[in-house]
């Protein structure tokens, strides 16, 4: 019971001690806050495997303010593996500033708050603390494309943030409560519960970037600085994710019918759409925007079958999602070099250039688009068998319809990467930093092993989405 | 005293304003004016009810709105200022290197 939060206050310490380390060190040691950053990942990853086998789970602190169980560790675990490759692909990086490792753990420690709150003010926080730091690294490249990209995330950011606030303060009038588990659907004044609800729900469906509300993500995605975009694409649809699943199923089991539809009929737009606008992309990091958009539709189907095989498939999913897109980012910022943008025709003739990333990119993608043999086609066929365990066919036709057009957007950078160049591309050999090709060689094994044998994970899975209420 | 309906009403219409002009003024500047405003609005929501409820928590909430306002208003305020720094001027729809 004491040791339930100590993931986090791993990362609280790891925090205080790398602002130390950078304010006392001189300009030459900037790398001292990246190990310092790293050691409390890595501090935090511990704790939280001693938590998951410690075997004295839920523990409810705070006045249920946060819970702790299987779900929230497993969150935990999501999110580090998320703050670990953003910090491995931008290892000692000059263009993004000593503050890097620093934001990075507050951000993380958001997302990590996200996945055990239980209560209005908790959630609230955890978005807050996960949204401010992302503003600053989203704009910390340069004042011109990355400054553009960190005022439109900072606007959309506090106009979602208003409407998530107001949704709240709403439930709140209606229920007297703003404890999510003891919420009651039954007793609630209707139409200022239904409009709380709604609003309530929007706000976080901003933060996850579901097709309505989902202008935002390409433009802060493309002009981000790299590892924050990787950062973005992985660990704050983790974390939205994972608190829209909380708030919904501990809050609203019992009204299913409120939301259950609106979701579903969400999450089949945003599969669709989402993969069709990537169809038309040049740039990359556009191009994997919209593939998050669609990959974040998927994930909402989780949530809309509101089954045990829902939740479980949402936490699988989201880890072989970001196996891969941490793969695809990382080959992303080999190919960049010194840039901080690829194009497609940068692609061209990958394969004469560099053959491991040109089959590591090949890998990733075919992962993100759902073949067999790769993490990503055993992470859909879970969502779809979820959705029709919860006898809702129209969910699963769109993530097959989603599926079949993602391809065709994934198979464009794999045709050029395999293209004969035509000469006018650099031909010079890729540099490899040591950090990237860590993190790149483990996604892609965890992608493949995941396809092949994903027997364990889905016995952690299963464990952690156990929740007694859901059929 | 004030009923507590109106109080809601009120916020409801500052809300509304708030959300208006986020999605129709063209500088940062007052955009992000307005997105504060829905804040408080929702702030306001709170205090009202806690007071109805004679409970707390809604209190809590308001000020821990107010606090994480202010943060946010220093990261805005910076980033804007270093954006404005860069173009020496303010209009959104100039700011679009980033074809949304």
């Amino acid at each position: 019971m004491a040791f339930a939060l100590w993931p986090e206050y791993t990362i609280v310490l790891g925090i205080f001690a790398t602002m130390l380390a950078i304010m006392i060190g001189s300009r030459e040691r900037t790398i001292v806050g990246y190990w310092l950053a790293l050691a409390a990942l890595v501090a935090s990853a511990i704790v939280t495997t001693v938590d998951w086998s410690s075997r004295v789970l839920p523990v409810s602190l705070f006045h249920q303010g946060v819970t702790v169980d299987a779900f929230s560790l497993v969150v935990d675990g999501l999110v580090l593996l998320a703050a670990v490759g953003a910090l491995l692909i931008g290892w000692n990086d000059r263009r993004y500033g000593t503050d890097f490792p620093i934001l990075l753990l507050v951000a993380l420690l958001g997302m990590m708050v996200l996945g055990m709150a239980n209560n209005f003010i908790v959630l609230f926080l955890g978005i807050e603390l996960l949204s401010l730091p992302l503003y600053i690294l989203a704009a910390s490249h340069s004042p011109g494309v990355s400054g553009e990209a960190g005022l439109k995330y900072l606007l959309l950011g506090a106009f979602s943030s208003g409407i998530l606030l107001f949704g709240l303060a709403l439930l709140y009038g209606s229920s007297g409560t703003m404890v999510f588990t003891q919420l009651d659907p039954a007793t609630m004044i209707l139409p200022l519960a239904g409009a709380g609800l709604a609003l309530t729900v929007v706000g976080l469906v901003f933060k996850l970037g579901i097709v309505p509300f989902h202008m935002w993500v390409p433009d802060v995605y493309e002009g981000s600085p790299m590892p924050v975009t990787t950062y973005m694409a992985f660990g704050t649809k983790v974390g939205a994710a994972a608190i829209l699943l909380r708030f919904l199923f501990f809050g609203f089991s019992l009204s299913v019918d409120w939301w259950g539809p609106a979701i579903g009929y969400l999450a089949v737009l945003t599969m669709i759409v989402g993969n069709l606008l990537a169809l038309a992309q040049k740039d990359l990091k556009r191009l994997l925007a919209y593939s998050g958009i669609a990959n974040a539709g998927y994930v909402l189907v989780g949530i809309a079958s509101h089954n045990m095989s829902g939740a479980r498939a949402l936490l699988f999913y989201l880890l072989v999602y970001g196996l891969a897109i941490l793969a695809a980012f990382a080959i992303l910022t080999f190919v960049a070099g010194e840039r901080d943008s690829v194009s497609l025709n940068d692609l061209t003739g990958l394969v004469y250039r560099s053959p491991w990333l040109a089959a590591f990119l090949t890998i990733a993608m075919l992962s993100l688009a759902g073949i067999p043999l790769t993490g990503g086609f055993v992470g859909k066929f879970y969502l779809l068998q979820a959705a029709i365990y919860a006898g809702q066919p129209g969910l699963a036709i769109g993530l097959v319809v989603g599926a079949m057009v993602g391809l065709a957007a994934y198979v464009r950078p794999l045709q050029r990467a395999f293209a004969k160049p035509s000469g006018s591309e650099s031909i010079e050999p890729i540099r490899w930093p040591i950090a990237g090709a860590i993190v790149l060689i483990v996604c892609v094994a965890g992608t493949i092993g995941l396809g092949v044998y994903p027997g364990p994970v889905v016995h952690i899975v299963n464990h952690s989405a156990a929740f007694y209420w859901l059929k | 005293m004030i009923p507590l309906n109106w109080i809601v009403g009120l916020a409801a219409a500052l809300f509304a304003i708030g959300a208006v002009g986020v999605l129709i003024r063209k500088n940062p500047l007052i955009m992000f004016m307005a997105a504060e405003m829905m804040w408080n609005a929702a702030a306001l929501v709170f205090v009202a009810y806690a007071r109805s409820f004679h409970a707390m928590s809604g209190q809590v909430m308001a000020f821990i709105i107010i606090g994480t306002a202010a943060a946010e208003v220093g990261i805005g305020l910076a980033i804007i200022v270093s954006v404005f720094h860069h173009r020496h001027r303010l209009d959104i729809d100039e700011v679009s290197q980033l074809r949304g």
